[in-house]
């Protein structure tokens, strides 16, 4: 990276001055800096999660000094019953989230694309955006006072909360790619499967879903990505011993921080990384 | 003549379809009369966004017509939906599932009718044939060509034996070679399998060679509908006779005129019979525009024939040359005239006069 963009850094001005001065198109590659920018940005992007990674295997109990190589806190975390606990917590409760939240979004970006446009429309879909434009602070702090008041009222405190507010956060993430993939599926397609004597259902069933499937598993494991890094709703949402991955990493790093956390956390990235890789694999192959 | 022995296939009364509303409506089909009979290859033929599609479709079923009657084998089918009609459809962009194979796709609308497995695959396999698409039956739709998505379009539309078939622009997308081939497949189709097409094209040289009937529209109306013979060479509109093959138009003056037929006095004071058609009645002394073709004229020595006129160039197109003149008067005139070898070419800025052929003139509307 640091190297393609040195090239276009200003040292080399006075040899691209002829057909730049031409080629009066506007390049951002030829403003002063833009080399040292790119390299810091990449920098600041990337330095800290590599040093995290490199930590992680680290066999002094240090941030700082690097001790030899070593497995010992992949060790640790796995042999940590708090790790295993919150880890499962973590993964089921996104499965559920994302699950209930692309089922919703499903429905919801067929009623947006496939009717006649009808008055509200705009707000329908900034209703179902919400998450993407309140404050999460906002919406934690809404979510713990009614979650209060539905607790005092019914002495319920189970999981149910921290599933309810992660799927509503998780809804317009899996609408997004769900509607994207409705918006440029070609509706003469769904016609021709009325024409050739499908009702509206069978339409639906056997054209318009299985299109549409790699934008609901686009859509789930975006959700499923966004409920596994949710920290901020689920520390204002969760009851006590309702802990999931990021709240107890949070917690952890409060009192003592050992590399047992960066290998956490690595891991925590290597899913990450493959679900997201998935994603993009899913969305450029048949988008 | 067809439409006289057969039965009406689709009926059509006082048909329109306004599309929005208020201010912003717009009427993209106005009192559409129309009778297509049974095992007819009927085409609309017009430029584009003259409605053609949108009449398609409200036979189809995707739109429902604003105001009038539309009946297909004597069921009235306005407000039943596409999948209610014994009607199915070739798209313009042909509209394969891309998810099912060519063969799931040809045997879609049978799965959908809850036919059974036995009969679905025999029909499959039948269509396949008909379309020389069997070896491919396995492929999608991305990995066969443009001409042989056509095929599968066409099987799977013909597959469900529907009482009409509606073609919209099937072949606008097809090479010229590939295009003719397909014009005399779905002439052959049409023949061995007895369903009622409707055609919908652009291409006037299209429409008069694979056409029964022929209807043109225009700006949402049907001008005339007729065979091609009767269209090209008795057309009742002006627009119908431009949009029809060459065509030279006069201003001439009615001498005298009874029943169908008028004497009209040409540039230069002869007079010749000319055709008129239904509803057109001008009297004695009237202007009107008449018609003639470009092959129905004949180059003859100065002083003969009906018209005096100059020659400007000669266009040679092969079988045929075309040679522009000015009439007497100055009005250009397209005369077209085979290449039998047996002629010179007329020299540019020579007089000649013209002959025209007996039925030669035709009177149109504006
Ligand atoms: N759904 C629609 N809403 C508004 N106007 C439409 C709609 N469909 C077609 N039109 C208009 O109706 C006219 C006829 O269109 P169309 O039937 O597609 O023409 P053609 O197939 O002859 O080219 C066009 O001016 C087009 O813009
Ligand atoms: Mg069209």
């Amino acid at each position: 990276m640091a190297e393609a963009t040195g090239r276009y850094a200003p040292a080399d001005r006075t040899t691209v001055a002829k057909p730049r001065r031409r080629a009066r198109n506007f390049d951002v590659r030829h403003l002063p800096g833009f080399g040292a920018v790119a390299i810091f940005t990449f920098f600041m992007l990337y330095a800290p999660i590599l040093i995290l990674v490199v930590f992680s295997f680290n066999a002094a109990p240090s941030q700082a000094q690097w001790g030899g190589f070593s497995l010992q806190w992949y060790e640790a975390a796995f042999n940590n019953r708090q790790v295993r606990e919150v880890s499962i917590r973590s993964l089921w409760l996104a499965l559920v989230a994302s699950g209930i939240a692309t089922t919703v979004a499903t429905l919801a970006a067929l009623g947006t694309t496939r009717v006649r446009r009808f008055p509200g429309q705009t707000m329908i879909y900034a209703l179902i955006n919400q998450p993407l434009m309140v404050p999460e602070i906002v919406t934690g702090v809404a979510l713990l006072i009614f979650f209060a008041a539905i607790k005092v009222q019914t002495g319920y405190t189970g999981m149910g909360y921290l599933v309810a507010a992660h799927t509503a956060f998780c809804i317009p993430f899996a609408y997004l790619p769900i509607r994207a993939r409705l918006e440029t599926m070609d509706i003469t397609l769904e016609r021709a499967a009325a024409d050739l004597y499908a009702s509206p259902f069978q339409a639906f069933r056997h054209v318009t879903l299985p299109l549409l499937v790699p934008g609901i598993v686009a859509g789930f494991m975006l959700g499923f990505v966004i409920s596994l890094d949710a920290v901020v709703i689920t520390e204002f949402v969760k009851s006590a011993g309702q802990d999931t991955l990021p709240t107890y990493m949070l917690g952890q790093l409060r009192r003592n921080i050992t590399p047992e956390m960066n290998a956490i956390a690595t891991l925590f990235l290597a899913l990450s990384l493959c679900i997201v890789t998935a994603f993009f694999l899913l969305t450029r192959k048949r988008g | 003549m067809k439409d006289t022995r057969n039965s009406p296939e689709i009926e059509i009364a006082g048909l329109s379809k306004v599309f929005g509303a208020g201010a912003s409506a717009f009427t993209a089909l106005s009192d559409i009369d129309l009778t297509i009979a049974q095992g007819e290859f009927f085409t609309l033929l017009g430029p584009s966004g003259c409605g053609k599609t949108t009449l398609l479709r409200v036979i189809a079923g995707f739109e429902q017509p604003s105001d009038g009657s539309l009946r297909i084998n004597a069921q009235e089918v306005a407000g039943k939906g596409p999948n209610a009609r014994p009607v199915n459809t070739v798209f313009q962009n042909y509209a394969l599932f891309p998810h099912m194979s060519v063969a799931q796709n040809i045997g879609f609308g049978l799965k959908m009718l809850g036919r059974a497995r036995s009969e679905i695959d025999a029909t499959v396999d039948e269509m396949l044939a008909l379309v020389q698409m069997a070896h491919l039956a396995d492929r999608k739709p991305a990995e066969i060509s443009g001409g042989q998505q056509q095929r599968v379009a066409l099987a799977r539309a013909l597959a469900p034996r529907p009482r009409v078939l509606l073609l919209d622009e099937p072949l606008s997308a097809l090479d010229l070679k590939l295009r003719k081939g397909m014009q005399s497949e779905l002439k052959r189709l049409q023949g061995e399998t007895g369903i009622t097409f409707v055609f919908v094209t652009h291409d006037q040289e299209e429409a008069l060679t694979m056409s029964d009937r022929i209807a043109v529209m225009s700006e949402g109306r049907i001008l005339q509908t007729g065979t091609p013979h009767e269209i090209y060479h008795r057309p009742r509109e002006r627009f119908v006779a431009d949009f029809i093959g060459d065509t030279n138009f006069l201003e001439v003056e009615v001498a005298e005129a009874d029943g169908a037929a008028a004497q009209v006095k040409l540039p230069g004071g002869a007079l010749h019979s000319a055709r008129l058609p239904g509803g057109l009645r001008p009297g004695a002394g009237a202007r009107v525009t008449v018609v003639i073709r470009p092959e129905q004229a004949q180059l003859v020595a100065p002083g003969q024939g009906v018209l005096a006129a100059t020659v400007e160039k000669s266009v040679f197109f092969g079988t045929d040359t075309h040679v522009h003149l000015h009439l007497e008067g100055g009005a250009p005139f397209i005369l077209r005239r085979q290449n039998t070898g047996a002629m010179p070419e007329p020299d540019p800025g020579s007089a000649v006069g013209l002959a025209l052929a007996e039925g030669a003139l035709q009177v149109v509307g504006d």
